[in-house]
């Protein structure tokens, strides 16, 4: 490694930035908005476009200085400064966020670590989002996790569902806050589940006695572990059971048995669920489940999240 | 509520949901309908926030046919639905649940025939939406009552939603609510104010009691005036004839600007809940000094713009009011002699709501300014509804250079370049409210009732037989008697 990165000429070129954003506008001007930190750690230059368009995306809920880690290994630490705007509906204004893109090998994260500390947007909440499967298996993460108020995983980018989830407890027994985007793909299905029992009319879910998950693959996946786990802590009495079914790996049905018959959500054509048994009979669309939308939902939470804690156990 | 006997509940993440309803419209043949129900309703289902089942029963006198009525609600939401796409296989999906019945508001076999589509369609939870002329509104209430269509079956609900005006004094506030009262329980009766929806609004009670740093400031021994302004451009634009029967002072003093007032000014409430936040609400409104005949020259002003009376509907005689200002004082601790100055018209400079909440100056000058009026720039906080939403702080910043020179300089948070997701509409929000039940953001009979009492001496004042309503130019802030009434006070109108 050859150069280091400095901080100061960073948040310098940072504010040239503005200037010169602003000046592009014609007078216009542009608006600053920042509510938080977000580190990305991207796998390499690809991800890091991939990660740099759900960024672009994101901002108009989440509006934040994003600090981009491009993992390159062999290549000199570097770093520079871009922005990300866009003019809202009608509006006259352009509105942007700041970012900084770092590229550097994991054997240097804890010199980036120590350069992200002053990069980071003061006073306000830092979320680090891990892209790839390099959280789980690169020891060198640790130097990146202690910046983080909440530490944003995605366990399905790595094979071996028990390890994924031994490391995620493992962080949360350190202390971490972690989302795992796995689990936030589980929203629509729980949503969906959920809603049935919303109904008054709907006997209490408590004379539930056993719940068939159905998965494709041979081992559970860890949304199937997920799924049962959140339904063994809502329901204390039901047996938990996974069966493999055909079909592309992942939650294939969720079987809920009871004295009055069985409750089913199963995968259907078009993006939908369809609901049958106790009366029931319908189809409904998930909400869309691109990466934006995932961490659009995560980002909104910053405080603690009992029910995925619970389902950690 | 749902998540009390539902272990799968997780509010952090589940949007509260909207069980399966129906919604009748009376009057769905109407301005309001057109221009904010049906895109309000439509953004909804783009938003998938509906139920797929969710459905529409319109009413009013035009004979049309469900197709009609359909295609007519399409071009309403094509044309009045100002940032939505329309996506021509939503709408023929949300079209298939919309119906209308035709018939006479009056005629009680037409209630008959809405309760059989409803039996029909088989809906249990049905909220009916008093879209229509406010002398209808007992008279419905009463009808849909002796239909039978207020009777709920277990577990389901059946609510009834009135826009303003509640009534036009106290007392016809009060006989309208025992007619509304005689046919739905109160909790299930959603009186709309548009303004608690909007999102601005709701930011208020964030921006107050979600923040340590202001609330403390928030009282008679920082603050020095409260100036709360509905400002509106443009004239009565056709409405003339409905609004030379209201007049300002009703139309938005009332209603509207007394609930922002008491958003402003009330304690925080125990917990987020809607009677808690109500209850807060409720009293604050109970707090207003009511005027005594004698001071309402001195406290209220009302204003007529030059050319109302030539407006189409509008009677040469009229005395009506386009433009209100009074002085309201709250008897409580935190606010004791501090006066809240509301002012609302047509044909003001511009369109404008926004509070100014003003606070004591230094107690010492200790620099000097370019701005010799810098004494009298005091701290000033502005929380604005539109057109702009955000809020600015004013407060004294060195001059760059040589010298200890000051001047003031405005800082701005403005809520839409911060968070450039698209905010719901009032109606949006207070819509859905309705259909999950959550009330919060909804006036409670008690608060008609105060603010009835708040309004009605400078009413009658103005109703006198001898009173004339002075007259001011367009484009200006309303009569001079309006900034008289602050001189009176020492203090003058922002912008004024
Ligand atoms: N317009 C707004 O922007 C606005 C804003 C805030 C509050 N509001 C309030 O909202 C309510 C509705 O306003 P609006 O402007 O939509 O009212 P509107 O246009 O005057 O009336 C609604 C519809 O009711 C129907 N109707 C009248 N008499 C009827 C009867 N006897 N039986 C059945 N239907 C009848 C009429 O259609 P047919 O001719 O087909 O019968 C009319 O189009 C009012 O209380 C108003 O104060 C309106």
């Amino acid at each position: 490694m050859t150069a280091t990165i400095e901080p100061e000429r960073i948040l310098r070129e940072m504010n040239q930035l503005w200037d010169q954003t602003g000046a592009d506008t014609g007078g216009a001007g542009v608006l600053r908005a920042c509510t938080m930190t977000l580190i990305v750690v991207a796998e390499n230059d690809e991800d890091a476009a991939l990660a740099r368009r759900t960024i672009g995306s994101i901002m108009h809920d989440h509006p934040s200085r994003a600090l981009v880690v491009k993992t390159q290994d062999g290549e000199d630490m570097s770093a520079r400064v871009f922005s990300e705007c866009w003019m809202p509906f009608g509006g006259q204004q352009q509105i942007c966020s700041e970012g900084v893109e770092l590229t550097s090998g994991p054997r240097h994260f804890a010199e980036v670590a120590r350069a992200l500390v002053p990069l980071r947007a003061p006073d306000l909440p830092t979320v680090v989002w891990c892209r790839g499967p390099g959280a789980f298996t690169l020891r060198a993460f640790d130097e990146l996790f202690p910046l983080a108020d909440k530490i944003i995983l995605d366990s399905s980018t790595i094979s071996g569902a028990s390890a994924a989830l031994a490391f995620i407890r493992s962080l949360r027994l350190r202390g971490y806050r972690i989302a795992d985007l796995e689990w936030t793909r589980l929203t629509g299905w729980r949503e969906v589940l959920s809603q049935v029992f919303d109904d008054q009319s709907m006997q209490a879910p408590n004379s539930i006695t056993s719940i068939r998950i159905a998965h494709g693959g041979q081992t559970p996946p860890i949304c199937a572990i997920y799924f049962g786990s959140w339904l063994g802590r809502a329901l204390p009495s039901a047996h938990v059971r996974f069966d493999t079914a055909e079909g592309d790996p992942g939650l294939r049905s969720v079987t809920l048995s009871s004295r009055e018959g069985d409750l089913s959500l199963s995968v259907s054509s078009g993006g939908c669920l369809a609901v049958t048994g106790l009366g029931r009979q319908y189809r409904t669309a998930l909400p869309p489940r691109d990466e934006a939308a995932l961490m659009r939902e995560e980002l909104k939470i910053l405080g603690s999240d009992s029910v995925y804690e619970r389902v950690l156990g | 509520m749902p998540d009390d006997h539902n272990p799968f509940a997780d509010p952090l993440r589940f949007e509260r949901r909207v069980p399966e309803c129906a919604m009748v419209i009376f009057g769905a043949n109407g301005d309001l309908t057109k221009r904010k129900l049906l895109p309000a309703l439509y953004r909804l289902a783009y938003d998938r926030r509906l139920p797929a089942s969710f459905a529409i029963i319109g009413n009013s006198r035009t004979d049309l046919g469900d197709d009609e009525f359909r295609n007519n609600m399409r071009d309403a939401v094509q044309k009045f639905s100002e940032d939505t796409a329309f996506d021509p296989d939503l709408w023929s999906r949300f079209a298939k649940n919309i119906y209308y019945i035709a018939g006479d508001m009056n005629d009680p076999s037409m209630y008959q025939a809405i309760g059989k589509r409803i039996g029909e369609i088989e809906r249990h939870n049905v909220l009916f939406y008093l879209s229509t002329q406010p002398s209808y509104y007992g008279a419905v209430a009463e009808q849909i009552g002796a239909a039978g269509l207020n009777e709920a079956g277990p577990g389901a609900w059946r609510r009834i939603v009135v826009e303003k005006p509640f009534g036009h004094d106290l007392e016809s506030a009060r006989a309208l609510n025992q007619r509304l009262q005689a046919v739905f329980p109160e909790n299930e009766i959603y009186r709309i104010d548009h303004y608690l929806g909007k999102e601005t609004v709701q930011n208020i009670l964030a921006f107050r009691f979600g923040n340590g740093i202001f609330e403390p400031l928030w009282n008679r021994r920082y603050i020095n005036q409260v100036q709360i302004t509905a400002a509106e451009s443009i004239g009565v634009e056709g409405r003339g004839g409905y609004y030379q029967e209201a007049g300002a002072l009703r139309d938005m003093i009332q209603n509207h600007l007394l609930q922002v007032l008491a958003t402003v000014a009330m304690e925080p409430a125990a917990v987020f809940e809607p009677d808690a936040v109500r209850d807060e609400r409720a009293k604050l409104l109970r707090s207003i000094k009511i005027m005594q005949p004698e001071q309402v020259p001195l406290y209220a002003v009302p204003g007529q713009y030059d050319g109302f009376r030539e407006e189409k509907g509008v009677d040469p005689g009229s005395n009506t009011d386009t433009f209100a200002a009074a002085t309201f004082f709250i008897e409580n601790w935190r606010w004791a002699g501090v006066p809240f100055f509301v002012r609302t018209g047509k044909k003001l400079p511009k369109r404008s709501t926004e509070i100014a909440i003003q606070y004591n100056s230094a107690p010492l000058s200790l620099f000097a300014s370019g701005d010799g009026d810098l004494p009298k720039r005091p701290n000033l906080l502005i929380l604005r509804i539109q057109p702009e939403e955000g809020i600015s702080l004013r407060f004294v910043s060195k001059q760059p250079g040589a010298g200890m020179h000051v001047r003031p300089v405005s800082m701005d948070f403005k809520y839409g370049a911060s968070f450039g997701g698209r905010s719901p509409s009032a109606y949006e929000t207070l819509l859905i409210d309705a259909m999950i039940g959550d009330a919060t953001l909804y006036t409670r009979q008690d608060m008609v009732e105060a603010s009835w009492r708040v309004v009605e001496p400078i009413l009658h004042a103005w109703q006198s037989p001898n009173f004339r309503v002075p007259l001011y130019e367009p484009g200006t802030w309303g009569p001079p008697e309006a900034e008289k009434m602050l001189e009176r006070q020492g203090r003058h109108w922002r912008n004024a």
